[in-house]
């Protein structure tokens, strides 16, 4: 007893430990509320009929989209010979990872019958948006996961005691390029293919746009690059493990300034185009996001704070040399495309079109995510937060001075360089 | 090094030309996909609205013999409110669209065409993702949020149950009564016509508001009263081409149908 006494007041508290086990209360509610939800089924969730995609969608959406770091940023690496950026692209393809399952984890909890999870591979309806979606996610992550080999051969742990699968494994840098060309072709199908997911719904006018699988791309490649740098900055702020190269981080946060803009006109057309003439059901639910329930969301969220500023902050340099700064800008960033996600995934559904001949066209209904909706979400997030910790602890996963052997031996020859 | 960066480049051209093709063969598949097989029979309703009071028949008759769960209505009766001096309602089926917006999204399949144009569900291979059921533009569909394992209430005053109960974590809707046009035509029987093998929706209203037949066959009841009243369709700027018509009131004399069907 007294040894215990004794262990318990040395023990003292670190911030990881705390961090660690702050983490690990949100997840073991997670798990009770995860196994709540298999046993009882979906009646326990705030969905209806009228809104049968809720919080659990909104965030598979978002991880979606903030996984985009991986494949934007290893297209640029490997297929646009930036390579300069390639430990930047490591920390994105283990974001990558993380968030496609994280994904899959919503989804799971999400569908009716997770036992079936199968029979999306089984049985194909090459029609439907939600097939290649599929398709893509899982092939994706096939692809994710031997992206990320050459990163989990890092770990110490593996490396004194399976030297040789270690080798092997990191062997696999060897496809990188490859490994990225497949990877941007699953990846941006996917990501579009989840704006098309919403962008054909005839029912629902707010989303019946072609628009949405542009939108959808454009801002998972600025939100996917823009959490690859925070959780960078942030980690190398946070522990010594992380090492970051600023002036690198810098211009790539630049860069993402500039696609910013490009984004925010995409939003302008698309905002603009809806204003122009009525629709019914479209009309309505864009009144919804520019002064109904979701305004406060819609301006704040996804265009004050979520793009505009943020943008400004990032392509005005001496703001963007602030790491403070910097890193609000890119939080910003992140925060807007969740904000977007949620809304478009919302607004489609709060807006209801009645069927009914002769009747007010347009009702509203309301959703609000049960508590164990919100316990078993922030789960899925803190398993998120979780596994890049450790990845940052153990793997190696932020470490700018890592520079890797190149693809292939490069021959030389003297007489090239004088040709240009 | 150039002999490097040509290769990688035919690489990804060569991929980008096999993208499009796939992508193109797959949009020429699709055209097929969309359009139902048409087969020797098109199943379709008519609800006369004229004739329809309002007494939910249909639904509890449909909840019995396709034993729904007491929450869940596959034909949906509403009140329209007043008009010309008369309540007017609007009882929902399933529409079974020609071209059925809960069929081209469902990943699965599990939603499908039948050759008669009936638009099935298989509640075996759905995953249940509900993305069926934020297509539809009728609001058709209805998921299992919990088991049903308790009685029917609608059991056995309003008919035995024919098909089996739905599980937990799939959506499911109106199905003509597939089983019964099936059965009923195995014995020779004609639906629209014989109460066998007719939906029960239609066998149990009172005032014959609703009549099912074959639009394949010019002197079937449903190709008789769209061919003699003017009618109209739920949602028709969709061109989802529902194969469920509403005779508007005051077109039909009240009750004439009845002496007729």
């Amino acid at each position: 007893m007294k040894n215990i006494m004794k262990a318990v007041r040395e023990t003292t508290i670190t911030p990881w430990g705390a961090w660690l086990a702050c983490l690990g209360v949100i997840l073991c509610s997670a798990l009770i509320g995860g196994i709540m939800v298999f046993w009882k089924g979906l009646v326990i969730t705030n969905l209806t009929d009228l809104v049968p995609w809720g919080l659990w969608i909104s965030i598979d959406l978002s991880s979606i989209a903030v996984s985009a770091g991986a494949f934007s940023l290893c297209a640029g690496v490997y297929l646009f010979g930036l390579k300069r950026y390639e430990p930047i692209a490591r920390t994105a393809t283990f974001i990558g990872l993380i968030g496609y399952t994280m994904a899959m984890l919503a989804l799971v909890l999400d569908i009716g019958r997770p036992d079936r999870f199968w029979k999306a591979l089984v049985y194909w309806n090459t029609h439907s948006l939600l097939w290649e979606v599929t398709m893509c996610v899982m092939l994706y992550l096939t692809v994710l996961l031997f992206e990320a080999m050459p990163i989990l051969a890092t770990f110490d742990w593996l490396r004194s005691r399976y030297p040789r699968l270690a080798e092997r494994m990191e062997h696999l840098h060897y496809y990188a390029p490859v490994l990225a060309i497949i990877g941007l072709g699953l990846s941006s199908l996917h990501q579009s293919s989840l704006g098309a997911v919403y962008g054909v719904v005839k029912a629902r006018p707010i989303w019946y746009k072609p628009e949405m699988a542009v939108l959808f791309m454009f801002s998972a490649i600025v939100g996917g690059i823009a959490l690859t740098l925070l959780a960078s900055m942030l980690s190398a702020r946070l522990t010594p493990k992380a090492k970051i190269n600023d002036a690198l981080v810098e211009r790539a946060a630049h860069f993402v300034g500039y696609l910013m803009i490009g984004y925010l006109y995409f939003r302008f057309w698309d905002w603009l185009a809806q204003t122009y003439t009525y629709e019914p059901g479209r009309t309505e639910a864009f009144e919804m996001l520019t002064k109904g329930s979701l305004s406060f969301n819609f301006w704040f969220g996804e265009m004050i704070f979520g793009a505009l500023l943020p943008t400004f902050i990032l392509l005005y340099r001496p703001a963007r040399l602030s790491p403070f700064w910097r890193m609000l800008a890119l939080a910003m960033i992140v925060g807007g495309v969740v904000a977007f996600r949620f809304d478009t995934n919302i607004v489609g559904l709060l807006t209801v079109i009645s069927y009914l001949p002769g009747r007010e066209l347009i009702t509203y209904t309301s959703y609000t995510p049960s508590l164990v909706e919100w316990v078993t979400g922030l789960g899925i997030i803190s398993y998120g937060l979780l596994a890049f910790s450790l990845g940052v602890k153990y793997l190696r996963v932020v470490d700018h001075r890592l520079t890797s052997k190149e693809h292939r031996p490069v021959e030389v020859n003297a007489m090239d360089t004088v040709r240009i | 090094m150039s002999d490097q960066n040509v290769s990688r480049r035919d690489f990804i051209k060569l991929g980008a030309v096999g993208l499009a093709v796939a992508a193109g063969a797959r949009a020429i598949t699709q055209a097929d996909a969309s359009e139902g097989v048409k087969g020797e029979h098109q199943w379709a309703m008519v609800i006369d609205q004229s004739n329809c009071t309002g007494c939910r028949y249909c639904t509890v008759a449909c909840q019995a013999r396709n034993d729904v769960n007491p929450d869940i209505e596959w034909n949906k009766v509403t009140d329209l409110g007043m008009m010309d001096g008369m309540m007017v309602y609007l009882p929902r089926p399933c529409m079974h669209c020609e071209h059925a917006p809960c069929v081209e999204v469902c990943p699965v399949g599990a939603s499908y065409y039948r050759d008669d144009g009936i638009v099935m569900m298989d509640y075996d291979k759905c995953i249940g993702c509900r993305y069926c059921e934020i297509a539809c533009p009728y609001q058709a569909r209805s998921f299992n949020w919990e088991a049903f394992d308790g009685e029917n209430p609608a059991v056995p005053e309003w008919g035995t149950p024919e098909v089996e109960r739905r599980p937990r974590g799939v959506p499911e809707k109106c199905s003509f009564c597939y089983q019964r046009i099936d059965r009923g035509l195995s014995l020779g029987f004609v639906p629209g016509v014989d109460d066998e093998a007719t939906p029960s929706c239609c066998v149990a209203c009172p005032t014959g508001a609703r009549a099912f037949g074959d639009l394949n066959d010019p002197n079937s009841n449903v190709s008789q009263l769209l061919k003699k009243y003017p009618s109209y369709r739920l949602r028709e700027n969709l061109g989802t081409n529902p194969r469920v018509y509403y005779l508007p009131v005051g077109v039909v004399p009240v009750r004439e149908v009845k002496t007729e069907g």
